[in-house]
């Protein structure tokens, strides 16, 4: 029931297209992590709204 | 001492990247105990830590971590397997290796700056740089009022800072660790653990840190590596890459994260072992 009053996103290519070019930044540099591990934790640190630090950490088993 | 005056020559592994400063590899120890069973305190542990790194060995008690610890210094030997500096095998003891016990090995007869020259003096310093080298060190640690105190008259935590002191004066290549702030205080604990980070980033690479824990919260604090350990016999579990500026704080998100999914994997292995 929930979901039904959420209004209607705008389609995701709209919103790609509004995005800033910081905002583009940070998203691109999340993809590369997103990409490079298997397990793990991303933190963006924000100030002021913007995302002043991107943390890391990234889990290996080992056995 | 002349090597290492001279710099070490980069080793190149054969995929270009510079050769480890530490390996083990496929590391065994066994002990035999009072009623003659063979005990594996060590199974078959492979692991590199490169130059510049800060790895910390985490893991419930008898896991093995200080008996890698000590191979590493050279105190101890593996029964097989084998364990490099620089890609050749661990000789014994050495200047370029500094290593923090517990308890802080002070002379007690010597002052606490004497201790410090002591250590100088067996690395070569010249005798008129002993003293400015050694009172500089224990500015850092915020000890220049109680140089010329005996070991006895300080407390734990400004004995162990007097050790750090005289282990870092030293310059050495490489820090081990073996749970050096463990009997100490909440508040000595974090000065050092300050301290420890400070001079790790301003030897910008040049130093690797390895050092051994059963505080998680310790290892997400300082380490780029944390190894996870089984408990007894001890193989590697787990690996946890952090990447996250210095210095860092308990409360950091990243920290918190790293520190509750650690200790889940942790406790998991302390019931399995039975140890605390």
């Amino acid at each position: 029931m929930a979901e039904e009053q959420v209004p209607p996103d705008p389609s995701i290519q709209q919103r790609l297209a509004d995005l800033t070019d910081d905002e583009r930044l940070v998203l691109a540099k999340v993809a590369d992590i997103v990409r490079k591990i298997q397990y793990g934790t991303v933190v963006l640190v924000i100030q002021d709204g913007k995302v002043v630090q991107i943390e890391m950490a990234e889990k290996f088993r080992l056995r | 001492m002349a090597d290492r005056s001279q710099g070490s020559v980069t080793l190149m592994s054969d995929r270009g990247r510079p050769a480890p400063k530490l390996s083990v590899e496929h590391l065994v120890k066994t002990r035999r105990s009072t009623s003659g069973e063979t005990v594996t305190a060590v199974d078959d542990v492979t692991f590199e830590v490169h130059q510049g790194e800060f790895l910390c060995l985490l893991g419930p008690s008898g896991c093995g971590k200080t008996t890698i610890l000590n191979i590493l210094a050279g105190l101890d030997e593996p029964t097989s397997g084998a364990a490099l500096l620089d890609g050749k095998p661990i000789p014994g003891p050495g200047p370029d290796r500094a290593v923090l016990f517990q308890e802080p090995a002070l002379f007690p007869w010597l002052s606490v700056v004497a201790n410090v020259e002591f250590a100088l003096k067996h690395v070569g310093v010249a005798q008129e740089e002993r003293r400015t080298r050694a009172m500089s060190w224990l500015e850092n640690v915020h000890l220049t009022g109680n140089a010329n105190a005996q070991p006895h008259e300080l407390s734990a935590g400004m004995r162990q800072r007097a050790v750090l002191a005289r282990a870092l004066a030293c310059d050495p290549d490489v820090l081990l660790g073996d749970e050096p702030f463990g009997a100490l205080d909440a508040q000595a604990r974090e000065l050092l653990q300050n301290e420890v980070q400070r001079v790790w980033v301003e030897s910008e690479g040049r130093k690797t840190f390895v050092f051994v824990t059963h505080n998680v919260r310790e290892a997400a604090l300082l380490a780029d590596r944390v190894l996870v350990m089984t408990a007894a016999p001890g193989r590697l579990l787990e690996e946890v890459r952090i990447h996250a500026p210095r210095p860092r704080n308990l409360d950091d998100a990243l920290v918190a994260r790293v520190v509750s999914e650690i200790h889940e994997v942790l406790m998991g292995e302390v019931s399995k072992g039975g140890s605390t």
